[in-house]
């Protein structure tokens, strides 16, 4: 589904990726743990096609299309979707407003028929609902004076709207206090199935205690420098960061 | 200079040309056209009727076509007294009543001009709204005088709403006069036009007065909208709130000019000044001047005005979840002017000005009428 082959992406002319790869299948979960600064929220944003992130080489394919052609919207279309570390406040731009805009968009690029505003808030109700989330939500302003957790379940709460094939949820969990936490993995697990695939950048084990992933890589400086399975987590828990990074020096990868 | 300024009484004066400084070379623009006086019974097309033929506001609805009344067109009951004297209207609202005043301009077959002055007496509450509107051809300039009067306690809601092709140009000097404990309440949004300049001149005159103002242009092409705004607190425990929204475009230029004072005496006074403003293209202009003067103890007082580009990070947060890139300018541009009609209590005419201002928004593509 997702092909990351040797990417180098340079953001201000600094180089934050330096040959990072990374294969995703349909529904597998993969997390992507590391330090600070290793390069975790770039490659989220390098997927979803902000700019200012230039892409010095490699590639990214994604269910056979040069992921890095397309815009971002095209991207959204195509079903990318990236949950933001630092949500949007938007004052003055509608909740049920944006999200129709944005489903039916989406729809209409991918050729399906547009959603009434009927069908469109049934549908809103019924993932609300999943995520435990207030109805009035719906007419706020987008994210507009949510607090933190608001902001992360609205995330995911627009994920479970969307449907993207692939979710990739940039430290979702920093932040959230332990029932939010669980919130948004309900949301997440209510989603995985065999044609959908997650790759979850975190900075902590403690999310993936609630979504358990298939594969678990170690980024340090900007490219993957262990990959495992769920224990690989547990043990980074146990060790921390620095403990990869010496397995490095003592040429155990 | 100010020819066209003459009827006003304020043609030549000195005080008055350092405030023309942003729209001196419109003036002069204009004052170039030869303008003849505009045809008093001009027909009105039904293209025009129909922007502002609202159901709401049809039993209380008066039309002034080129500055005349058009009786055809209006409507009004026994709560509200209207009286015309020449170039002048007198309207006397009593009890809580709806009015719909729209200004109609109607080219001739060259450039024409027409004046009018309304004074509305407002005894206790009412709720006035100030439409223009107009069909495109040879050059329009209307001038309007518009005093308000808010009788002590009274309550009044005012919405501007200006819709105007850009071969129309509008002066509107309008002054209000709030008493003690009376409150206005002021909306406008303004859209195209060649050249729009408002002089709003508001007196908190008696002791707890209150004036809420709201307003947003938004413009494209070469359109032009110089707002001056002069608010003085002439009693004690007065509040002001003003908050302004402009979005520029292409070519286009907006001035907000707004000045507070507050004189002595006028202790406890409260007042606040905002703008914030969207320049969408390197040729574009926009000038917002705040201007505070205190001659008072124990008062409030906070004015700021900043310019901006749209934000980069809404704009790919919206387009990451599928909306392309025109419509996500849109729909941020948009939710940036609404911001200043947030607080409007007419939900029907909150939809009137959504409608008007999505069609006028840069880059919706709407064709100026």
């Amino acid at each position: 589904m997702l092909n990351i082959d040797d990417l180098h992406v340079s953001v201000a002319g600094k180089e934050i990726l330096k040959g990072l790869s990374l294969r995703v299948a349909p529904g597998e979960v993969h997390a992507i743990m590391g330090p600070n600064g290793a390069g975790k929220s770039t490659l989220g944003n390098v997927l979803a096609g902000r700019d200012g992130y230039d892409v010095v080489h490699g590639t990214v394919e994604f269910e056979g299309r040069n992921l890095l052609d397309l815009e971002p919207e095209q991207r959204a279309a195509a079903g990318v979707f990236l949950a933001f570390q630092y949500p949007v406040e938007i004052p003055g731009v509608n909740n049920t407003y944006f999200l129709r805009a944005a489903l039916n968009a989406q729809r209409k690029a991918r050729g399906e028929g547009e959603l009434d505003s009927m069908q469109f808030l049934k549908t809103v109700r019924e993932k609300l609902r999943v995520l435990h989330m207030p109805e009035d939500l719906m007419n706020r302003a987008v994210n507009a004076g949510f607090s933190g957790g608001e902001k992360k379940r609205n995330e995911i709460f627009q994920m479970a709207l969307l449907e993207p094939r692939l979710a990739i949820l940039d430290e979702t969990d920093s932040g959230l206090d332990i029932d939010a936490l669980k919130m948004v993995a309900d949301g997440v697990n209510a989603m995985r199935d065999t044609r959908r695939a997650f790759v979850v950048i975190t900075h902590y084990q403690r999310l993936l205690d609630y979504i358990v992933p298939d594969f678990v890589h170690v980024m340090v400086d900007g490219r993957i420098v262990e990959s495992g399975d769920r224990s690989l987590a547990l043990k980074l828990e146990e060790h921390g960061y620095a403990w990869v990074a010496e397995r490095r020096l003592a040429g155990a990868v | 200079m100010g020819a066209l300024l003459d009827p006003f009484g304020i043609g030549d004066a000195r005080e008055r040309e350092e405030s023309w400084r942003y729209s001196r070379n419109a003036l002069r623009a204009l004052e170039q056209l030869d303008l003849g006086p505009a045809d008093s019974s001009a027909a009105l097309p039904g293209e025009l009727i129909e922007r502002f033929d609202w159901p709401e506001t049809r039993a209380a609805r008066l039309v002034f076509v080129n500055g005349f009344c058009a009786e055809s067109h209006s409507r009004v009951d026994g709560r509200i007294q209207v009286e015309h004297e020449g170039a002048r209207s007198v309207i006397r609202l009593a009890g809580a009543r709806r009015l719909h005043l729209v200004f109609a301009s109607t080219p001739g077959a060259a450039a024409v001009r027409w004046q009018r002055e309304i004074n509305i007496e407002v005894a206790q509450h009412g709720e006035l709204i100030e439409h223009h509107v107009g069909s495109a051809g040879p050059d329009v300039l209307g001038s309007l005088d518009c005093r308000v009067n808010l009788a002590p306690g009274a309550d009044f809601d005012l919405a501007v709403l200006t819709d105007l092709p850009d071969s129309v140009s509008l002066y509107r000097r309008a002054s209000a006069s709030i008493e003690r404990a009376a409150t206005l309440r002021s909306t406008a949004a303004l859209f195209g036009g060649r050249m729009q300049r408002h002089d709003l001149g508001v007196s908190l005159g008696g002791a707890g007065a209150r004036y809420t103002a709201r307003g947003a242009f938004a413009l494209r092409a070469r359109q032009h909208v110089d707002v001056h705004l002069d608010v003085r607190h002439a009693a004690r425990d007065t509040v002001s709130d003003v908050l302004w929204r402009g979005v520029a475009d292409q070519r286009a230029r907006g001035i907000l000019h707004g000045a507070i004072t507050v004189a002595a005496g006028a202790d406890g006074a409260d007042a606040r000044l905002q703008t914030k403003n969207l320049l969408l293209s390197p040729h574009a202009e926009i000038d917002a001047q705040p201007v505070l003067e205190i001659y008072a103890d124990d008062v409030k007082a906070s004015h700021g005005a900043t310019v901006g580009q749209l934000d980069e990070r809404a704009l790919f947060y919206l387009r990451s979840r599928g909306v392309a890139l025109a419509d996500a300018r849109a729909l941020l541009i948009g939710g940036f002017c609404r911001e200043a009609f947030a607080g409007l209590a007419d939900v029907g005419l909150t939809a009137r000005l959504d409608a008007a201002l999505a069609r006028r928004l840069p880059g919706s593509g709407g064709a100026a009428p």
